[in-house]
């Protein structure tokens, strides 16, 4: 049995080897993360873990054991985390499923480098793929978070 | 959800009921005593709701339903379509709830795709535009009938502000919510004339700057795509599929009692499904199962290569005649009066569509197994009907269809097997079950765009001037394999295997484009920009190449060849002042590319550098001027632009499928590699603002950026690819060749 938290709140689970990824999605039915790959690829399942971000699709349920899950849904009780109001304002998404991720990747950047350079933000951002290529308006909703 | 049929046409019919949320309940389908799955609620229940036509309804609470008949995959179809009869009704916008189709209707297809339900080929705006704009206007005018008799004033002394009927003489003044609980259908229906719709000077919303509805669930994880889908007692179901098309499993072991947490192991003709209580399961139970396949015959020979050679042979081949796509003049009587005839070949491989959100379906058919409910992210209420229907052996009204975000369209959820996995693997178990298919499920059995193999030959006149034409591709039909009760009636024409080739704004006088129709060899569907993806890579380079023989600047060739065509020469000449064409760069360099798609026409121009050691392009710059008519959305059309041109490079520089002994090489973003932030260019978008009626936007981008791009190499380095994508490898190829 791992006890672990996400968004705050105790959560046990005996899934073992079982991917934080589909624990959130299938067992607690916390669907913003989202699954892309399932290989660290593509970015659409970041969470935070102890603030970090990391791909919930390659951590296993059993490395948890007293560490702090941030999920899309836990970044801000209504949608008000600056990244989230700069997201609606530079109107982003497309299709919106790789977005989670994207604003997971983002805010743990933000979180530790208030003022990113262009470069910082592209190399941090560059795991995260967006296939209807929203990367221009991404950008612009960092930097407008950034230099704020 | 029945319909009311009058003697008005199928348009205006009289919705009887309607529902308001999300998720629509309407029950029937399954039989009482079943479990029901939950849905979202809907309208509040006390609200009487007024019926206007089968696209509006009107609660008595203000709140305003409009039906959307595409689904909304990231192009905004949702916002724009509901947008425009929002803006002739004059309602308030921020009361409009968005109400999907369920099921396969006539009434509310489009009308370009037979009265399909199918949200593709960037056609949503421009096919309902006008039947959305008079349901809009026709609603208004029925809450204006009803003010004015309920008011007691003349018609004419009313007008409309967002959401109310206004008396201004009075001062009296009635909600679109008050008069939807007193009003009533007329009879007859108002008829709405050219100068009841507003006039542009007067819109509140259409090309104004509007957030798009989607946009505020997709910034907090709410947003519900197909795979996000949750049901009671809701199990879980993989697919191994056949290692090669054509092939069955003979037997499967172990027993599904063997496997922890799994209820049935399923032969299905394709495959073998896994029903399993929790994903886990399936997921651990996938790697125990050994199976025995039947010989896959000659689909264990195919490759990428072989395809290729056999398809460069058919186009080449002039005692073969293909089906004649388009036809203008004499091409083989000027072809032999021509000057100089220039000839290339170009090909393009297999591409994925890469959509983020994997395949999934979510299926409950009922215990008798003659209905069912599904629950998808899909691009075709339509062909999702006839598909669960089909694999159940029941009638199409016997199909309720939920359609979800989709996580990425691109024309890979035109096809339906994940429907069918899901339909049949509920039917097996009793249960509501959720098929996934993992990303290595769907690269490696992908539905890809065709391979494609072109010759191009161009006769000169003695001044120079391009007067024969003749074009010749080689490639399978995709709608044979995807639609084939279509491709039966098609004559031979297969728009989605050949789009765009016949070249309406290049003044060619003699032109012959022939569709040489050849073997399938790999699955395929469309692909977002359709065949227009190679063929104007084909035409766009070949149009450079006539330029440089005739050391002819790109950009005066294209003027000169579409000087009768108004819109193209518009586009042509802003991208020339956007980009700076003319301004001499250092160690990058400019390449171009036009597309008449549908009625929208664009053209694009890409800025390269290129790492002649390694042969890695990299695309600096793009700019892209488009006219699509009147603009619904300008932020959003910018945003499709932008979107278009980066798919467009991403599958310009890096993306091909290959295969060998029928299996294909590729299985997930490792080894098929999309483009990422890093390698993004900088996107220049100019939307030019006409009076045009609103046409297509989210497909236009994608051909041009290819072509622009290997025409910008060869202006750089005089290296001329003419193979897609533009891999490093190629491009060395092509650098030794230019010396």
């Amino acid at each position: 049995m791992t006890w672990f938290k996400v968004n705050g709140k105790p959560v046990e689970s005996d899934a073992g080897a079982t991917p934080l990824l589909w624990v959130l999605r299938e067992h607690l039915k916390m669907t913003g993360t989202k699954y892309g790959c399932g290989k660290g690829l593509c970015g659409a399942c970041t969470v935070h873990i102890n603030g970090a971000a990391t791909r919930s699709c390659l951590i296993p349920v059993s490395a948890l054991e007293g560490k702090d899950v941030t999920t899309i849904e836990g970044l801000s009780a209504d949608s008000s985390h600056p990244l989230q109001i700069a997201w609606i304002e530079e109107q982003v998404p497309q299709c919106g499923y790789c977005q989670s991720g994207q604003i997971m990747q983002a805010a743990a950047l933000l979180a530790r480098n208030n003022n990113p350079s262009r470069d910082e933000i592209v190399q941090h951002m560059n795991g995260n793929i967006c296939r209807c290529g929203t990367y221009l308006r991404i950008l612009s909703a960092i930097e407008r978070v950034a230099k704020a | 959800m029945t319909i009311k049929k009058t003697a008005m046409s199928r348009r205006t019919f009289v919705k009887t009921t309607a529902g308001l949320s999300f998720s629509i309940s309407l029950g029937g389908v399954l039989a009482a005593g079943e479990p029901k799955p939950k849905r979202a609620a809907g309208q509040s229940a006390d609200a009487v709701t007024f019926t206007a036509n089968i696209w509006v309804s009107i609660g008595s609470d203000g709140s305003v339903g409009i039906v959307c008949p595409a689904n909304e995959m990231g192009q905004g179809s949702m916002t724009s379509l509901p947008l425009i009869i929002c803006e002739e009704l004059d309602a308030d916008w921020s009361r409009v709830n968005v109400v999907p189709v369920t099921r396969h209707d006539e009434a509310y297809g489009n009308p370009d795709f037979g009265g399909q339900l199918f949200t593709a080929a960037q056609a949503s705006v421009e096919s309902y535009y006008k039947y959305m704009r008079q349901a809009g206007a026709q609603a208004r005018q029925i809450l204006l009938l009803a003010a004015a008799e309920n008011l007691g004033v003349p018609l004419t002394e009313l007008h409309t502000e967002p959401g109310l009927v206004v008396h201004s003489a009075s001062g009296q003044r009635m909600n679109y919510g008050e008069l939807a609980a007193i009003a009533t259908i007329p009879d007859p229906l108002p008829e709405i004339n050219d100068a009841d719709y507003k006039s542009p000077g007067e819109y509140r919303l259409i090309g104004k700057m509007n957030n798009r509805l989607d946009i505020p669930e997709k910034v907090n994880g709410s947003a519900v795509f197909g795979i996000d889908v949750q049901l009671p007692d809701m199990h879980y179901g993989m697919v191994i599929r056949a290692p090669h098309e054509g092939s069955h499993p003979k037997s499967a072991s172990p027993q599904a009692a063997e496997l922890d947490g799994i209820i049935a192991i399923e032969l299905l003709h394709y495959g073998v499904g896994i029903v399993g209580k929790t994903f886990d399961a399936v997921v651990a139970a996938r790697e125990k199962i050994s199976i025995s396949w039947s010989d896959p015959g000659v689909a264990a020979s195919r490759s990428h290569t072989k395809t290729l050679d056999e398809y460069q042979g058919l186009a080449n081949d002039h005692s073969i005649k293909g089906s004649t796509w388009h036809e203008r003049g004499n091409v083989a009587s000027a072809m032999s009066q021509s000057t100089r005839i220039i000839e290339a070949e170009y090909q393009t491989d297999y591409a994925y569509h890469a959509q983020l959100e994997p395949i999934n379906a979510t299926a409950h058919v009922n215990q008798a197994g003659d209905a069912a409910e599904i629950w998808v992210s899909t691009q075709t209420q339509t062909l999702t009907v006839y598909a669960a229907a089909k694999a159940l052996g029941t009638s199409n009204d016997r199909i309720i269809v939920h359609p979800t975000y989709i996580g990425g369209g691109f024309g890979r959820r035109t096809h339906m097997q994940y429907v069918e996995d899901a339909v049949l693997l509920s039917k097996a178990t009793g249960k509501i079950v959720k098929v996934i298919w993992t990303r290595e499920d769907d690269v490696k059995n992908g539905l890809f765009r065709p391979a494609s193999a072109h010759q191009i030959r161009a006769g000169l006149d003695e001044t120079g001037r391009v007067h024969a034409w003749h074009h010749r591709i080689a490639t399978p039909s995709v709608l044979e394999y995807f639609k084939p009760e279509r491709w039966a009636s098609a004559n031979g024409q297969d728009v989605i295997s050949v789009k765009s080739l016949d070249n309406l704004n290049y003044d060619l006088p003699n032109m012959h484009a022939e569709h040489l129709i050849a073997e399938r060899h790999a699955r395929i569907v469309p692909f977002r920009g359709i065949g227009a993806g190679y063929t104007k890579f084909a035409v766009e380079s070949f149009i450079d190449e006539i330029a440089l023989a005739r050391s002819m600047d790109p950009m005066e060739f294209r003027m000169e060849l579409s000087h009768h065509s108004v819109r193209m020469q518009e586009v042509l000449k802003e991208l020339a002042a956007f980009c700076e064409w003319y301004r001499p760069r250092n160690a990058t360099a400019l390449g171009l590319g036009t597309i008449g798609y549908g009625e929208t026409v664009a053209a694009g121009a890409a800025e390269v550098s290129v790492d002649t050691s390694s042969g890695e392009i990299s695309v600096k710059k793009f700019w892209m001027v488009l006219d699509a008519g009147l603009i619904i959305d300008p932020i959003n059309t910018e945003a499709q632009m932008q979107g278009a041109v980066i798919f467009g490079v991403s599958h310009a520089l890096k993306e091909r499928i290959t295969m060998k002994n029928g299996i294909v090489d590729q299985s997930n973003f490792d080894d098929y590699a999309v483009l990422r932030m890093s390698e993004t260019p900088e996107v220049h978008v100019k939307i030019l603002s006409t009076d045009n009626p609103p046409s297509g936007v989210g497909e236009t981008g994608v051909p041009l950026t290819g072509p622009a791009i290997a025409n910008a190499v060869a202006a750089l380095t005089g290296a001329r690819i003419r193979h897609l994508p533009l891999t490093p490898q190629r491009v060395l190829t092509a650098l030794r060749a230019a010396g």
